[in-house]
């Protein structure tokens, strides 16, 4: 099991519906701005709170209240800076300010929702988290003690040294933080090049694509946009070259187009018996036992921009090296 | 089927589930949407099924030979869709009080990192106070803990007689105390986790605390009887409340340690469970001394009523631990018709 454990990031969980699904963990360098977000949503909430309160109390001239107000705000303080993310927590399911704008969520180590107890254990241990502090004044006698950096080693040593990235108040509580992003695209891949449902429909209707080599395929056509045409040619060749030979195709077939037509074949052509249309394709054959007979001059007419006809007349060589489609939205 | 008319089919609905999660973000309320068929109980119940069919979709993906990257955008709308339907907890109130008078004392009765951080915090108090009392044999102890100027000034300030009168003071002072001693609390218990650094708040507060009181106590010292006028009142509560938040933090880091047979992280787990009940507790204290220290204290109230409220409030203490932490004997019953249902179901099991 140890050996077949992915070393992503990722977690399973499995739903009451019965379901696997997996969520990516969020590490340290998605969680410290969040902390940093929440730190100043914090302060500035209590300085607008200050400020108001000031204006309030000086504009209605309720001076009498002005010690309720302190002993108020002293107290409003100690909460705010106490249980201000267990709070959040619970009633945003989970999130905090910093957390919602870095897209990220604390849920339960079995994948349920966090609890109010769990969401209060985990703050409160935050402390502990982001010790040890800087001790500055060993430096200079001269700092004030307002500039506390905490270093946050024994948060950053637990979330290394643990599988599901918990710091020590994760822990205690029980809790992960994982990354919930509001939007998702599903990632579509057409095929626009019209030489690959012409090269798809010489591929012979026998060949069953295994499960590896659809997910191959798949993540090929998904990240080919990422490589220039010379490494398409390279990362595929090994997969190609022995498809060539069971195909009997011309060796000098373009390995990306018959990765791309695979792709097309396996995923995306309509039907199996269907012909495509191949219009002003029509006639070339990609196979080598057909690569010393010319192609028809009628089809050579057809085809208005030249650009097209050198490429069409050599279905294999031509695609090498020019491959501006981009099959990939 | 192939894999495009599939995602053809599917992507409207998938669309429709993420419209719902952006809509249930903040309150869980399907009606943000705006659409007519996404009110109310319609729309819980049309979420309801969007997310099954996802669901359906996802343990489809093999089959069906879904692309990779569908399939991990189908993990994500899974996921946030799963965050949706199960929310989180919101708090409950009503079991607030049985938290705090009966899982608490109980739990602090019941638990030995209590009497061990009680016992550190009062014995090394006792005994700083008598190190720092005694001019003749330790003439230097109170001056290096505490330091000649903290002390000077402590002097200047217990000088005149406690006599405050106004209101303003002393809401002002329970709002500060509030705030600064209860945050001392938590501090020590989070450390807890590290351990020295709790037994270290620990330590060093009942020895500060210590020799201020033993050089106060010292015979001669200006404002002496005044200090004593000033701490009798709010004493007892504030010093257990130390005590207790030391005893829960450390229950976290002996978890760590002493895992009673469990896996180091599940046995963290549980006894952080056990701890926020006792933290929970010495909160409260740290409350009650602060409007004690607040209004109280300082007020020109004569000494016996002080003396007299700090007695209540010991028996009050006493009453909360050992009558309300006394082991019930309906807990004690529970243990072994828990593991003897546990043999029955591995007997079963194994049968």
């Amino acid at each position: 099991m140890a050996f077949t454990a992915a070393l992503d990031t990722t977690i399973a969980v499995v739903t009451p519906e019965n379901i696997e699904f997996k969520y990516q963990l969020a590490g340290p360098f998605r969680r410290l701005p969040a902390y940093l977000i929440d730190l100043i949503a914090r302060w500035s909430f209590l300085l607008v709170l200050w400020i108001g309160g000031a204006l309030l109390l000086g504009l209605l001239d309720l001076s009498f209240l002005g010690p309720f107000a302190l002993a108020g705000g002293l107290v409003f303080y100690f909460l705010v800076s106490w249980f201000y993310g267990a709070v959040c927590e619970t009633f945003f399911n989970g999130r905090t300010i910093g957390k919602w704008a870095c897209g990220i969520r604390t849920i339960d180590i079995d994948g349920r929702p966090i609890s109010g107890k769990r969401a209060v254990i985990r703050n409160l241990l935050r402390v502990a988290d982001l010790a040890p502090i800087a001790a500055m004044s060993q430096w200079d006698p001269d700092i004030p003690p307002i500039f506390i950096i905490p270093t946050g080693m024994a948060g950053l040593l637990s979330m290394a040294f643990t599988r599901r990235l918990q710091r020590l108040g994760d822990l205690a509580a029980g809790t992960m933080v994982i990354i919930d992003e509001r939007t998702w695209r599903v990632p579509t891949t057409r095929v626009d090049d019209p030489r690959i449902p012409a090269l798809a429909s010489y591929i012979p209707a026998g060949y069953r694509v295994s499960r590896s080599m659809a997910r191959t395929l798949a993540v090929y056509a998904e990240r080919r946009h990422h490589l220039t045409p010379a490494r398409r040619r390279e990362v595929t060749r090994h997969l190609t070259v022995p498809l060539i030979d069971l195909f009997e195709f011309r060796s000098d077939i373009d390995p990306d187009l018959l990765m791309q037509s695979l792709y097309y074949k396996t995923f995306l052509a309509e039907s199996q018996l269907d012909q495509p249309d191949l219009g002003p394709l029509a006639g070339y054959s990609p196979l080598k036992r057909d690569s010393k007979t010319p192609p028809p001059p009628t089809s050579v007419n057809a085809i208005p921009t030249p650009s097209l006809v050198q490429q069409a007349s050599t279905i294999g060589a031509i695609a090498v090296g020019t491959d501006p489609t981009g099959t990939t939205s | 089927m192939n894999v495009a008319v599939i995602l053809e089919k599917r992507r409207a609905q998938w669309a429709e589930l993420e419209t719902l999660c952006d809509a249930m973000e903040t309150r869980g309320r399907t009606d943000k949407t705006r659409q007519a068929h996404h009110r109310g109980a319609a729309g819980i119940s049309r979420f309801s099924t969007l997310y099954r069919a996802a669901c359906a979709d996802l343990a489809l993906a093999d089959a069906y030979q879904l692309p990779p990257g569908t399939v991990t955008y189908l993990h994500h709308l899974v996921g946030r869709a799963h965050n949706q339907l199960y929310r989180a907890n919101q708090f409950d109130p009503s079991r607030w009080s049985d938290v705090l008078f009966r899982e608490a004392p109980q739990q602090i009765f019941a638990d030995p990192c209590v009497r061990v951080a009680t016992l550190l915090f009062f014995g090394l108090f006792v005994l700083s106070m008598f190190l720092a009392k005694n001019e003749a044999l330790f003439p230097d102890y109170a001056t290096s803990i505490v330091g000649q100027e903290a002390l000077e000034s402590m002097e200047e300030m217990y000088k005149d007689p406690i006599n405050t009168k106004s209101l303003d003071h002393y809401v002002t002072m329970a709002g500060f105390y509030i705030n600064h001693n209860t945050g001392i609390g938590l501090t020590c218990f989070a450390y807890g986790i590290l351990i020295i650094p709790c037994l270290f708040n620990l330590a060093w507060n009942a020895v500060y605390l210590g020799a201020v009181f033993g050089y106060m106590a010292r015979d001669g010292v200006t404002g002496s009887d005044h200090f004593f006028h000033f701490v009798t009142a709010h004493g007892p509560f504030e010093l257990t409340a130390i005590a207790l938040a030391a005893g829960a933090g450390l229950r976290l880091g002996m978890g760590l340690i002493y895992t009673a047979g469990l896996g180091r992280i599940d046995s963290l787990r549980e006894n952080a469970m056990r701890a926020v009940p006792v933290m929970a507790a010495s909160a409260v204290l740290f409350v009650c001394a602060a409007f004690t220290e607040g209004f109280i204290s300082p007020s020109p109230l004569p000494f016996t009523i002080k003396a007299g409220w700090a007695v209540v409030s010991s028996g009050l203490l006493s009453f909360y631990f050992v009558i309300l932490g006394f082991p019930k004997e309906s807990l004690t019953m529970r243990q072994p018709a828990a593991v003897f249902a546990d043999g029955m179901y591995g007997d079963g099991r194994a049968a």
